[in-house]
Formats: C-alpha cells, structure tokens, sequence
C-alpha cells in the first residue's frame, strides 16, 4: 500500500515537473572550448533543462547565451579539491555572481573534514553563504572519499551552515553519486528545507529516475540529452 | 650536484590532513627540499611549520583546471602570498588556448603576475591535454610574459611529463623561461634524467616515499 502510495506520488511529481527540470547541464572539463560551452547552452535551451553548470570562466559567457530564457547559469567554486581558501571561494563566488551565475556549487574542504576541523568546514561554507543569501548554494561533498560517519557529519556541517543543497560529487573523483550514500543524504535533510542533487556518473533514463524516485531535486550530468530522450550516452563525464 | 636542492615536493590531493601536512613538511625539512607545494588553505598551516628553514613554500591556483575566472586567480594567489606562499603555481586556461582565445590565455597570466610582483610564479600546461602544436602556442604566450618557469602538469590528469616534452619545450623557450617537470615522476633515477634533459627542476609527490622504501629494503 505505502509503496503504491510512493509511486503515485512519483507519478504526480514528474506530471508537475518534468524530468528536464531536473537536469543541471555541464561541462566542467578543463579543455572545454568556447564552442563546447555555446553548444551546452544550445542545447539546454532546446532541451529547457534547469541549468547549464560551468567552470568560472565561462559565466559570462554562458549568461549572454542565455539571456531572454529560463535556463539558469551555475557556477562550480573551490573546483573541483575544495582546497583553496575560504576567502578566495568566497571572492570566486562573488565573481562569479557579478559575471551572472545563478546558483553556486562550491567543493566542501575535504581535508579540514578529514582532520575533524569541523570550525573550519563550517566557516567556509557560511562564508561563501553570506555573500549569497538569495541565491542557491549546493555544498559538494565528494562521497567517494567519505565513508558513512564522513558523510553523515558532513551533511550536517553543510545542512547547519546554510547550503541550499548537499551534492554528491564533483564528477573528477575516482567515483560519482550512489544509491545508499544519496538515501543517506536524503535522510539527513528530510527534517530541514536543504535539497539534495545526485551528481556523478549518472548518464542513463533509468538511472535517473532511480534518483528521483528516492526523492533528490537535481541531477548534476553531461549525459542529459540522453537521460531526457532515452538515447545511449555519448560523452564519459 | 644536490638533487634534492632541485625537487617541489608536492601533497595536493583533496583529502591531504593537517596531520599529513604536518608530517610532510618534517619530511620536506629534514630532506632539505626546496620546496614544498600545497593547497592554498594549508598555505598558513605550512608557513608556521616551515618558518626559519630554507624550505619555500609554493601553492597552487586555478587548480587543477585551470578553469576559474581570471579574478579568482588574481585573488587566490594574492591571498596565499598573504597567508605565507613564497611561489605561485597557476594552471593556464587550457579552455581559452583550445579556442584560440590567445588574448585572453596572455591576460590570465598576465594579470596573475602582476598582482603578485617579484613572487616567481609558475604556469603549469597540462602537457597530456595538448598536442604539438598547441604546447608550442603555449610556450609562445609564455614567452610573451615575464613568468619564471614553465610546469608540464598538474598531476590531476591521465599522464606527466615525458621527456620528449621536455625537449620541445626547451626548444621553444630556450634559457628565457626554466622548465619544471612533473606529474608520474616517482624515482630519483627519473628525477635525474628529467633535470639532464633541461628541466631545471623535478616536482614530485611520492619520490622521497620511495626512496625511503627502497632505503627499508635494502636493510630487510
């Protein structure tokens, strides 16, 4: 009965929203050409997926693509070791807010969460927070890394400093997004408004579905032509 | 010649610790390395532990894509020169160069270096990204600038350096520009045929683990 419950309310959910709201579009390779990133915006307003994800020197490129639609420019920050300082995250967030970016994905410093400088997790993300408070912030994770207290801790760390989202990965570590760790991260959020986006490795319909079946509200992916139409994918990231 | 005066010891994985960074520098202090090169938010952690020694210190920006905007690099590196750094190792904009956006890759480095002044700074290529020509056009731009050596790699992508590159390099830049090889470079034996080719200098992470493996070998 629950399930058939569940599965209705799936159905009702996709009616509302259509899989290609769920897509963030990207491109994040450092050989990404200006061509490369004219094409992404192409076809993410064909497609209307949610946004287009980009390294922080194509924002403005990106945005003057986009003007005059609905797609929204996401910038990646700290991208993609979230080893850099708080402080220049926060200025590469701002820059990239004043170049048009919409939402930012900053990488959580994953070696302060290692030497259980839990201050200094916290700090870099409520710094970069600050100077946002009215657009989405998405505090990446990197799962692969992590085990299960890493993850549940740092979900919390990210949940306490006023991510708007927990992402899963950036999709450059030796693995991206999966079931048990995202149902985790969903558990975590449940009781409070952040979201969780699965990321990494995701390329195929049904994989996609997969994640939002379980309740995620974004799917970070270079396959998103293919998820959307059901095709086999073409790129590797 | 002291081949450990010319080795940047470098601990740049995402998940590196305080603890590690820790023990990295004792290793990089007691080893007399010339340098050691860390994320820019242990910049701080590393000046305090290598204060008063001959080791320098030297972080990365723009790291590993290279693909962050050109402020962004701008601010990271004048803040680590804040925190401690006493190099600055900038990724290119390998994006810009493969759309022919030559201006653009020249003002990235450009304004790099002149917000941090007298700083040598470094500009890594990510030689396993580009082809011949284009390592050339890089050399070129390098050329164009007043930066103080040239990096093969960032150590984040599926290959280094290899001497072939090396050559092309030195044939392009010529004394003008010194030469750092890096990325895969895991024994001292390599090291020395890199620094007899034309590098100048031998960045590695996991010699001196080796090395000391080895050492541990020989006695068991």
């Amino acid at each position: 009965m629950q399930v058939a419950f569940r599965y209705f309310v799936f159905l009702i959910l996709i009616y509302l929203k259509q899989l290609n709201d769920y897509i963030d579009h990207t491109l994040l390779k450092a050989t990404a050409t200006k061509e490369d990133i004219i094409e992404l915006c192409e076809e993410a307003k064909r497609f209307k997926f949610y946004s287009v994800c980009v390294n922080s020197s194509y924002v403005s490129m990106a945005k003057e693509q986009l003007k005059n639609s609905d797609v929204k420019v996401c910038s990646v920050i700290g991208f993609p070791l979230g080893a850099m300082t708080t402080k220049a995250k926060v200025y590469e967030a701002q820059n990239a807010l004043k170049n048009g970016a919409d939402e930012i994905d900053m990488v959580m410093n994953i070696g302060f969460l290692k030497s259980k400088d839990f201050d200094g997790v916290r700090n870099d993300i409520e710094g970069v927070k600050q100077k946002m408070p009215n657009n989405i912030l998405k505090v990446i994770l990197e799962t692969c890394y992590l085990d299960e207290s890493e993850i549940i801790k740092a979900s919390e760390l990210a949940i306490q400093s006023g991510a708007d989202f927990i992402k899963t990965s950036t999709g450059f570590g030796p693995g991206g997004a999966r079931i048990e760790d995202v149902k985790l991260m969903l558990e975590l959020a449940e009781s409070s408004p952040v979201k969780v986006k699965a990321s990494g490795g995701i390329k195929d319909t049904n994989t996609a579905l997969e994640y939002i079946n379980l309740g995620v509200s974004r799917i970070g992916t270079s396959s998103g032509i293919a998820i959307i139409s059901g095709t086999p994918p073409t790129s590797h990231y | 010649m002291n081949i450990f005066k010319h080795i940047d010891y470098s601990l740049l994985k995402s998940t590196t610790t305080e603890r590690e960074i820790i023990d990295f520098c004792h290793d990089a202090k007691d080893n007399q390395l010339n340098s050691v090169c860390v994320n820019s938010s242990y910049v701080a952690l590393a000046k305090q532990l290598l204060n008063n020694t001959s080791v320098k210190i030297c972080t990365v920006v723009g790291f590993p894509l290279g693909a962050m905007s050109t402020e962004a690099k701008v601010y990271e590196a004048q803040k680590a020169i804040k925190d401690g750094a006493d190099e600055i190792d900038m990724v290119m904009n390998l994006g810009y160069l493969k759309s022919k956006n030559y201006v653009s890759v020249l003002k990235d480095i450009t304004d790099v270096k002149l917000a941090i002044g007298t700083v040598p700074l470094k500009v890594v290529l990510e030689i396993s990204e580009l082809n011949k020509n284009e390592i050339i056009k890089a050399c070129e731009i390098c050329l164009d600038t007043n930066i103080d050596y040239i990096k093969t790699s960032s150590g984040f992508t599926k290959s280094g350096a290899t001497l072939t590159c090396i050559k092309m390099i030195k044939k392009t830049v010529k004394n003008r520009i010194k030469i750092i090889a890096s990325g895969g470079i895991n024994s001292l034996e390599t090291a020395k045929k890199y620094l007899e080719t034309g590098a100048h200098r031998v960045d590695t992470s996991n010699l001196l683990k080796v090395e000391i493996d080895n050492l541990s070998h020989s006695y068991s």
